[in-house]
């Protein structure tokens, strides 16, 4: 479970990117969250694993309180919580195996790590995410080789491997094309479901906010403006959400169709 | 070339100003230009007194026309270039095993503490400052003639080397795999291995054998110093004046460093 | 707390590994060759152990007493070094640019060029501090001796630094001078100087720096400059003035270095400022 309390984030610059933030995510929820580009998506998923430091505020993530946690304490944190990022962030020069093993990390000694021989069960285990997104016979690749929707798979494989109770998505389908988008945005469903893994995901497109979402988060200016279910949104929650009428680039048809 | 003429009752036209060239490319020229005839006249320089000496006759020229081939079989010039060779190696090894965490110690990304950085950086440079021979002459001076000191003089050449050139490329990497370890509860130890390491193992294989390439060069003149090697040879082929001998090992050890070049850049080539 | 998965617990089979037969050969090379190294090696493993404090000695000595008032007489012989090391590169500049032009693949066609990087190479492969051996008795126990030697001993390495530049220019200036009917020597200066000339002068500043830590040493083999005091502290284990010699030698070489690097990044980058052509630009690509 994930409950802000008045969550503030302010950074040095002294940009206010979050303002008192009430919120409550339930285990297993799927949700999207909305917003136009620095209204404080990413610093709000960012804060769940503790990337981000709140400024002000309580955060309670499966019992953790975040904000008071130790440098140890948030690694233990982040062990439960897998991330997704837009631009994969995956090491391009190794194989996706190894990419996959880096969410075996949290629980393999350092002197394995070292000389790069994982367990034989973590071997396993990144084996069956890598199955579950499909791309299995593709371990020994190098990742820089594949395309970007599989090099995304990659990265939901690796968030997969860690055996998380939540996962974060940041962004996840803006570089993909539309079909890619479905792809990878159908396999993120279906794990939530499957193994009821809470799911937190930003995006920028609005149709695939309503097809997807099972809740849908708006953010204006680092504060919540909505919160309910997907059926809800329409175009003029859009716009409330956006403060602005809404343009063929804030869906992904529209904008594809340009 | 004749000039265009302007028809005629046309007024003259008038060029926009000439922008001032920079006074800084101005000022700088007039510094160089000092500079080199202050340097010029320190050192003696004349073409005259060249050419002058190049007419002489000369012990080193006619050494080159009767060069010893004969001398790179000599059993202790053999002894002496292997040792050069294997100097070379044991120094390329030790300095690039520590190169490895002392570079990422002097990063960023490596070492989050401002502090140990600047000062390991600090002591990266002072070592960078340090001529390979002279380190050589401080550890004869220190532990005696002899083939160690020449090791630990390539080893420290060799940090000062890969030191720089890994943490200048450790400076370039993509951080997204850093930040996607960190999101994973990597510990620090292992992000590093993990999401640097693997994106600067290229470039650092290719820095090494640029290194071995360095420290053949180095070790062949350690021994100038009594540090082992050819050097000590080629001290002692000077001091008799047996320049026909000399030439036979320079020649040996050209051949050497060739094929070793040739070698290395086929290899660097496959590596990046 | 994890997400436990439905499926079966079966054994997945992993697609084969591909063989890296390339690093694995050269992994066992060099595996070979350090074993036999360090063990036909002549050296007394035991004085390894014993050379920290060896070295922690010899430092006490040196820095223990220094003899303050040769501190001009040092700084000259510095100045002598790095006026050695300017000379001899702007030498090697002088001989290195022209021939680079002939080595560039792209202006004269691949027998001229390759004649030429041979050239180079062999250029390259010799030690300052051998040309020196070798000049000393040409030109005498004198700064000059020294100033040829590294200035020959350049010459390779720019050529090479500056004509890989030279092939990596862009086309149409060239194809601009030739347009007009502009001469070789035309096509040059016009063409592709103005492209090269802020990256050859980094070059030749880097080129500069490396040279004085040579410099600084010629004079151990007698070719003047800071070595030559350096030489004679050793033989006559005057402690004091190696120190001393050694700190002058550091001071001015971080000097060098920092001048030289600030005006190499002004140059390149502009007023702006870029990316510096730095030696990990220049080795990597060197292949």
């Amino acid at each position: 479970m994930i409950r802000f309390e008045q969550a503030t984030v302010t950074y040095p610059g002294g940009v206010t990117a979050m303002r008192e933030v009430d919120l409550e995510i339930g285990d297993g929820e799927f949700v999207v969250i909305v917003g136009l580009s620095g209204a404080g998506k990413s610093t709000l998923i960012r804060a769940i694993n503790g990337l981000v430091p709140l400024t002000s505020g309580k955060l309670d993530v499966n019992g953790y309180d975040v904000p008071s946690l130790s440098r140890k304490g948030r690694r233990a944190l982040r062990a439960e919580v897998g991330m997704i990022f837009q631009g994969f962030n995956l090491v391009d020069r190794t194989t996706v195996l190894n990419n996959v093993l880096m969410g075996r990390l949290h629980t393999t000694p350092t002197w394995r790590t070292l000389i790069a021989k994982y367990r034989d069960d973590d071997i396993q285990i990144a084996a069956r995410a890598l199955d579950r997104v499909g791309i299995l016979d593709r371990a020994y690749v190098r990742a820089s080789n594949l395309s970007g929707g599989q090099r995304q798979r990659v990265g939901i494989a690796r968030a997969l491997a860690q055996e998380p109770n939540i996962i974060l998505a940041d962004e996840p389908v803006a570089s993909l094309d539309p079909p890619t988008s479905h792809v990878v945005m159908k396999y993120l469903q279906q794990i939530c479901r499957e193994l009821g893994i809470t799911t937190i995901v930003n995006l920028h497109f609005l149709d695939l906010a309503t097809q997807y979402a099972d809740r849908i988060i708006g953010l204006r200016d680092g504060r919540l403006v909505f919160d309910g279910p997907g059926s809800d949104a329409d175009e003029q929650t859009f716009r409330d959400i956006y403060g602005r009428s809404l343009t063929a680039d804030d869906t992904m048809h529209k904008q594809a169709a340009l | 070339m004749t000039a265009v003429e302007p028809p005629v009752g046309a007024p003259t036209l008038q060029l926009p100003e000439k922008p001032k060239p920079s006074l800084f490319m101005a000022g700088l020229w007039a510094v160089v230009i000092v500079f080199t005839v202050l340097c010029a006249r320190r050192v003696g320089f004349s073409f005259a007194g060249i050419i002058e000496d190049l007419q002489r006759p000369n012990p080193v020229l006619d050494g080159l026309y009767n060069t010893r081939w004969g001398e790179m079989f000599s059993e202790r010039s053999r002894r002496a270039f292997i040792e050069t060779l294997q100097l070379a190696v044991m120094g390329t090894a030790a300095g690039v095993l520590v190169a490895l965490p002392f570079a990422l110690s002097t990063t960023r990304v490596g070492n989050p503490y401002p502090i140990p950085r600047v000062i390991l950086r600090s002591i990266s440079n002072v070592i960078r400052a340090i001529p390979d021979l002279l380190w050589a002459g401080l550890f004869v001076l220190g532990v005696g003639i002899g083939a160690l000191p020449g090791l630990l003089a390539l080893f420290f050449f060799s940090l000062a080397v890969m030191v720089k050139l890994t943490a200048d490329t450790l400076d370039g990497i993509d951080m997204g795999p850093v930040e996607a370890a960190e999101a994973a509860g990597a510990s620090h130890a292992q992000m590093l291995r993990t999401a640097v390491v693997p994106q600067i193992l290229p470039a650092f294989s290719s820095y090494a054998l640029y290194d071995f390439e360095l420290n053949l060069r180095a070790s062949a003149v350690l021994g100038l110093v009594g540090a082992g090697g050819i050097g000590n040879r080629l001290d002692f082929f000077r001091n008799r004046g047996q320049w026909d001998k000399l030439w036979g090992l320079v020649f040996m050890f050209f051949l050497v460093v060739m094929i070793v070049e040739w070698v290395s850049v086929r290899i660097r080539r496959k590596l990046v | 707390m994890s997400a436990t998965d439905t499926r079966p617990e079966t054994r997945l089979e992993l697609p084969s590994k591909a063989r890296d037969t390339l690093r694995t050969i050269l992994s066992t090379v060099f595996v070979v060759l350090l074993g036999w190294s360090l063990i036909t090696v002549e050296i007394k493993w035991s004085r390894l152990i014993e050379a920290p404090a060896d070295m922690y000695r010899l430092f006490k000595v040196m820095f223990g007493d220094l003899p303050w008032d040769r501190t001009g007489e040092m700084a000259g012989l510095m100045w002598d070094s790095i006026a050695m090391a300017w000379i001899g590169t702007l030498i090697a500049a002088v001989f290195a640019i022209p021939m680079s032009f002939l080595a560039a693949e792209n202006l004269v066609g691949r027998p001229i060029a390759w004649v030429t990087r041979q050239i180079f190479n062999i250029l390259r492969a010799v030690p300052e501090v051998i040309l020196a051996l070798l000049f000393i008795p040409v030109f005498g126990l004198s700064p000059m001796a020294g100033v040829l030697a590294i200035g020959v001993g350049s010459i390779g390495s720019l050529g090479k630094l500056f004509y890989e530049i030279i092939e990596n220019i862009q086309r149409e200036p060239i194809e601009a001078a030739d347009a007009v009917g502009a001469s070789g020597v035309q096509r040059m200066r016009w063409g592709v100087l103005p492209q090269v000339a802020p990256e050859l002068t980094s070059f030749l500043l880097y080129r500069f720096e490396i040279n004085i830590r040579a410099s600084s040493v010629l004079g151990i083999v007698g070719a003047g400059g800071i070595g030559g005091s350096l030489a004679d502290a050793i033989r006559f284990k005057e402690y004091g003035q190696a120190g001393l010699a050694l700190i002058v030698v550091i001071v001015g070489t971080i000097a060098v270095d920092t001048i030289s690097g600030a005006v190499r990044r002004r140059i390149v980058a502009g007023p702006k400022g870029l990316a510096i052509p730095d030696e990990a630009d220049i080795i990597v690509p060197m292949v």
